[in-house]
């Protein structure tokens, strides 16, 4: 029988001792979030871990630790303003996620833009300088696999599951002449799977993708 | 000479109390041949050329408190509140989860879950918990989303309204008392103790009673005028989170004494330590002498 993806489903996924949870988002205090930490409290191993999943959620700590493993990152900004255009704008405050980013190519929409995330300023907002032509590109990876054609991002896919042994994310890059730079980490809804992404996650759950 | 970087938001530079507690703490370190320094958000990047870090904003994983406290412990720099403390006291799931594992006394308390709401969840959770219950929003602080319910439709009409914001919340046993302890806990050992004693016209710390904010009084109290009990609760329920600073909250009314919660970067503003002198010394020098 083919394995339900539905909306806000979760898997719990055994494979070598350690239970994996497979969910659309492990956003802080949802239900993915407490099953981790449930299985954390009871000493059972489990991944990815409730701090992990805070790190890879939060934009600047995210870049931190994918930039330690090696992977290229965009220079991220702390600030209450943005000082340069066009640049990816992330809030860094309590109703912020990771997948509602802006890109803002210029100074008169900025304001409006940064005005809206930092809730008028009562909040820092995290901000990565484009330069002219680059663009950002999402690329789900589902247990560290990735199926673009390039190379790199396979690669990269891999490393950030080392680092946060999320089962299921997408990865936000920032795609310039030079390749291509890690911007976030984002959740993945099941419907926005193509029917490969699909297979591949469905095979994982049922421990089946050797096959 | 070592330098302390103390991390605040304009939140923390609005109030005159708060300004004090600041300009308290950065003339103890000077005191001990220290320079301090405040960091604000914009700042982040330059904790990694401190020797420890002080937070003093209202923290939250969600919020740049977090980012600052990981830059310190990434960076191999001791920082207070710590990020393993403040994951785990600025959610009450979280936090309660560690005081059971550690058999420290709480009043009963059951999490329930968006999924498992239900009439019948809800009739169950009285008749096991009896009436009333209080409801918790898992990171509430300043007791704002903490509300007494005392039948199924006022727990529903709650719940909804916490269940927006977080999958589980807290269901817990009400606890009758007119003042909280407050033990302050360092590096498990206590450090200052106080009353606060509660509102007459609420059973919170802090509450809107008729439109007006009405706040609960604080009474800093010596070492020994507090029940060795009450002490020894309150390190233990420290203890069950981290080796960091923390303000346990204790009810001991009826000689039961149990742990209400424990609050990282807990307040120094109110009067907590006037008895207390050498406290932000004691926490300069765990931080930057240890």
């Amino acid at each position: 029988m083919k394995t339900v993806l539905s909306r806000e489903s979760i898997h719990l996924v055994e494979r070598d001792g350690t239970v994996h949870v497979v969910a659309e988002e492990y956003f802080y205090k949802t239900e993915s979030y407490y099953t981790i930490l449930s299985h954390e409290i009871h000493g059972i191993p489990v991944a990815p871990g409730s701090s992990a999943v805070l790190d890879a959620y939060i934009v600047p700590l995210c870049l931190e630790r994918a930039g330690s493993a090696g992977i290229p990152v965009a220079d991220c900004t702390i600030s209450h303003s943005c000082a340069q255009y066009p640049a990816v704008l992330y809030g860094l405050n309590y109703f912020a996620s990771s997948s509602e980013y802006s890109v803002v190519r210029d100074s008169a929409r900025g304001k409006e833009t940064v005005r809206h995330i930092t809730n008028n300023g009562k909040y820092p907002l995290c901000y990565q300088r484009l330069a002219e032509g680059e663009n950002i590109e999402g690329h789900v990876a589902i247990f560290g696999k990735s199926c673009p054609e390039d190379d790199d991002i396979r690669g990269y896919a891999r490393s950030l599951y080392e680092v946060f042994g999320i089962p299921l994310v997408t990865m936000v890059y920032v795609r310039g002449e030079d390749g291509a730079r890690l911007s976030s980490l984002a959740p993945t809804r099941y419907s926005s799977l193509s029917n490969a992404e699909k297979t591949l996650l469905r095979a994982y759950i049922t421990h089946q993708e050797f096959l | 000479m070592s330098r302390l970087g103390i991390f605040v938001d304009r939140k923390t530079l609005s109030s005159a109390e708060q300004l004090n507690a600041l300009i308290r703490c950065r003339d103890a370190a000077e005191s001990m041949d220290h320079s301090a320094e405040f960091i604000f958000p914009g700042d982040i990047k330059k904790i990694p050329q401190m020797d420890a870090l002080f937070i003093r904003a209202r923290t939250d994983p969600m919020n740049v408190t977090y980012v600052a406290s990981r830059t310190a412990s990434s960076s191999g720099i001791p920082v207070i509140d710590d990020p393993s403390s403040i994951q785990i006291c600025s959610d009450k799931i979280n936090m309660y989860c560690h005081l059971k594992k550690h058999g420290v006394a709480i009043p009963p308390t059951e999490f329930l879950s968006k999924k498992e709401m239900s009439p019948s969840a809800i009739r169950d959770l009285f008749e096991r918990m009896g009436s009333p219950l209080v409801l918790k929003e898992p990171s509430t602080s300043f007791s704002l989303r903490v509300e007494k319910v005392r039948d199924a439709s006022e727990f529903q009409r709650v719940a909804r309204r916490f269940i927006r914001m977080s999958d589980w919340i807290v269901v817990q046993g009400f606890v009758e008392s007119r003042y909280d302890w407050r033990i302050g806990v360092l590096d498990g050992e206590m450090i200052y103790a106080c009353m606060y004693t509660i509102p007459s016209d609420t059973f919170k710390i802090q509450d809107s009673v008729n439109g007006h904010v009405v706040y609960c009084g604080v009474e800093s109290i010596p070492p020994g005028d507090v029940p060795g009990e009450v002490i020894r609760l309150g390190i233990d329920a420290a203890n069950a989170i981290g080796d960091g600073l923390y303000g346990v909250d204790i009810k001991n009314s009826n000689g039961d004494a149990c742990v209400i919660e424990v609050n990282d970067n807990p307040s120094l503003e109110g009067g907590e330590d006037s008895l207390y002198p050498q406290v932000y010394e004691k926490i300069i020098s765990y931080l930057l002498e240890r």
